[in-house]
């Protein structure tokens, strides 16, 4: 959220609009244009840089020199298979764990400066909230917390209940929710006072299908007003869904990083149907990839990015007739376990 | 509004919601009717010398205040150890710590919740017990309030202790640790006064040591000592040193040495408390 952006939060202070969703109506959390904490970053600085982050439990090893660089506005997906100190990242930029090595920092600021926390929205995985007070109260303890000012209370409550989908529960006790109301609850705590960053660890760990959409309708709707939504998640789908890039973690390092189309088309394949080709060609064109015969058609996979011109280039200069070239289409997920494999 | 009293804010109402207060209550009720029945019964024993019921009225006064001040502790022990362990198992102090709020607001906000908790308790049983014990026997032990507050110092002192063991240990670890030391400190004065009485240096040096490590039983002697009336101390002096003394007697007054010594390991285990919780990884 850049200061211009928040001059355009208009009198009320209120958010830009949202795409409408089964619970997400348009409104977010009021904009805090009064809160000093609000107005103290670093502009221009990425929202969050980490530098060969390592964190070592005894002889866990669960971050190995992660470094990454999430820009202002964009969501940002973290992704991993269970294990791969994705957790233990997201705790390290929020300063609940310390690092063994390395650096990180969160909005222009050292991972946990405790100001800069003001400008941050946390989701946790392990998302539990005081059992015994009712929703809105727990909002309203967020909001103490959040040192939000007190004229900002009611609405930003309001505002947060209505974007979870959660208006008419606000005065039960969270001790009567299910795991997915609790989990929207914490999304609504997330996203109190208009932060400019919100960290999700597994948004929808707990959702249906219409609350993972929902949230998907949320993190839509805070890209669009600027906020950076850094998502961590397993849920590759969830990731192309809404990601603008992603990093792949695995065994506490980023093993790529990049949009979803660049990630894909890292390794691009393609299915070629060729005649008349002169002997010897094999040697000629072998190095393009990973030739495989599939009937009258040949498979080359796992090619350098922006090599199939290049290809078909030399398979004509070979004497071959290309009948057909159709570029194969790799999903995120073969993209990801072939990048765990390789690595 | 302050952190700090945000979190204590938060520590009582959980205390009111949980219905921990309501137990207090409940319990409070029974205590005080009990006792107001056993004074009644005990003032109004047709069997009694006047003799013998002025010194029984001083004694069932310090037994239950024995009683009472155990009462206290042990609720001082179970209302810390789960304070912080259980909301960093639970996952609640998570969402609390990644606000802009230092961890030691956090542990210093529960501390005062729940020694605010603790005082409330003590102050109300304790203030209810007189009354009773007036109305049963026309009987008030010499300073009630000072015996109260010292009551409330061994409360808080295991309370402030049992809550740095929560910032490390799980809560059921935390609260047996804090009983078990204790009744670890009971049972040093108790040998402190074997060896004051038998005059064994090892045993008397024992039960000062312990009383200094941890000062709960030091505290207690110290409330004690307000409860008797002068003639019961005199009386106890001029008994010869065998049979003179017991665990529920103090024969002087707390020294202000020990007390600024009491008040400095609070303050101490206090901030270790803080700096353990700060240094905690969530």
């Amino acid at each position: 959220m850049s200061p211009a952006r928040s001059a355009e939060a208009g009198p009320e202070g209120r958010g830009l609009t949202a795409s409408p969703g089964h619970a997400a109506d348009g409104a977010v959390p009021g904009r805090v244009t009064d809160d000093p904490g609000a107005r103290a970053q670093a502009p221009g600085s990425p929202a969050i840089h980490a530098i060969e982050l390592r964190k070592r439990y005894r002889r866990t090893v669960a971050l190995d020199g992660l470094s990454m660089s999430v820009e202002r506005g964009e969501v940002f997906g973290f992704l991993g298979p269970n294990g791969a100190g994705k957790t233990t990242a997201v705790k390290l930029l929020l300063g609940l764990v310390r690092p063994s090595g390395g650096e990180a920092m969160v909005l222009g600021a050292p991972a946990g400066d405790l100001q800069t926390r003001r400008r941050i929205g946390y989701l946790p995985e392990l998302f539990r909230y005081q059992s015994w007070l009712t929703a809105r109260e727990v909002l309203v303890l967020h909001c103490r917390l959040r040192r939000l000012p007190r004229p900002r209370w009611a609405g930003a409550v309001d505002d947060a209940l209505r974007i979870v989908g959660l208006s008419g529960r606000g005065d039960d006790r969270v001790g009567t929710f299910s795991k997915g109301m609790q989990q929207r609850l914490g999304l609504g705590v997330a996203l109190l006072g208009e932060p400019e960053l919100v960290v999700l660890d597994e948004p929808t760990s707990a959702l249906d299908p219409v609350g993972r959409h929902d949230v998907r309708t949320i993190i839509r709707a805070l890209r669009d007003r600027g906020t950076t939504v850094f998502l961590n998640t397993h849920l590759l789908a969830e990731a192309e869904h809404v990601c603008d890039r992603v990093a792949i973690i695995s065994r506490g390092r980023s093993v790529a990083t990049g949009s979803l189309a660049e990630l894909k088309a890292a390794r691009p394949s393609v299915r070629l149907r060729v005649g008349g080709l002169a002997d010897g060609w094999w040697e000629r064109l072998a190095g393009f990839g990973r030739w495989t015969p599939d009937g009258d058609w040949l498979l080359v996979e796992d090619m350098a990015a922006g090599r199939v011109p290049d290809l078909v280039g030399s398979i004509v200069s070979l004497g071959g007739q290309v009948e057909a070239v159709i570029p194969e289409q790799q999903t995120l997920e073969e993209r990801f376990l072939e990048l765990l494999e390789e690595k | 509004m302050s952190a700090v009293w945000t979190i204590a804010l938060l520590t009582v109402r959980e205390a009111v919601r949980r219905r921990l207060v309501a137990a207090f209550a409940l319990i409070s009720v029974v205590l005080v009717t009990l006792s107001g029945w056993g004074f009644y019964r005990l003032s109004h024993n047709v069997g009694f010398t006047s003799g013998e019921s002025h010194v029984a009225m001083p004694e069932a006064v310090i037994l239950f205040m024995f009683m009472f001040s155990f009462v206290v502790a042990l609720s001082a022990s179970a209302i810390a150890s789960p304070a912080i362990s259980s909301e960093i198992d639970s996952g609640v102090l998570q969402t609390v710590a990644a606000r802009p709020v230092r961890r030691g607001e956090v542990l210093f906000g529960k501390w005062l919740g729940l020694a605010g908790l603790l005082a409330a308790y003590t102050a109300i049983v304790s203030g209810l017990q007189v009354a009773v014990v007036y109305w049963a026997s026309g009987y008030v032990a010499p300073d009630p309030a000072a015996a109260a507050a010292f009551v409330f110092a061994e409360g808080v002192a295991l309370l402030t202790l049992v809550l740095l063991l929560s910032t490390r240990l799980s809560a059921l670890a935390a609260g047996v640790i804090g009983v078990a030391l204790f009744g670890v400190a009971w049972l040093g004065g108790v040998v402190g006064l074997l060896g004051e009485t038998f005059n064994v240096h090892a045993l008397r040096t024992a039960g000062h040591v312990s009383q200094y490590l941890l000062p709960t039983d030091g505290l207690w002697h110290a409330a004690v000592y307000y409860l008797e009336p002068s003639w019961f101390i005199t009386q106890q002096l001029a008994e010869t040193p065998g049979v003179r003394g017991n665990p529920f007697m103090s024969l002087s007054a707390p020294s202000w040495p020990y007390l600024t010594w009491a008040a400095i390991w609070l303050v101490l285990v206090l901030v270790l408390g803080l700096t353990s919780f700060e240094r905690r990884e969530l």
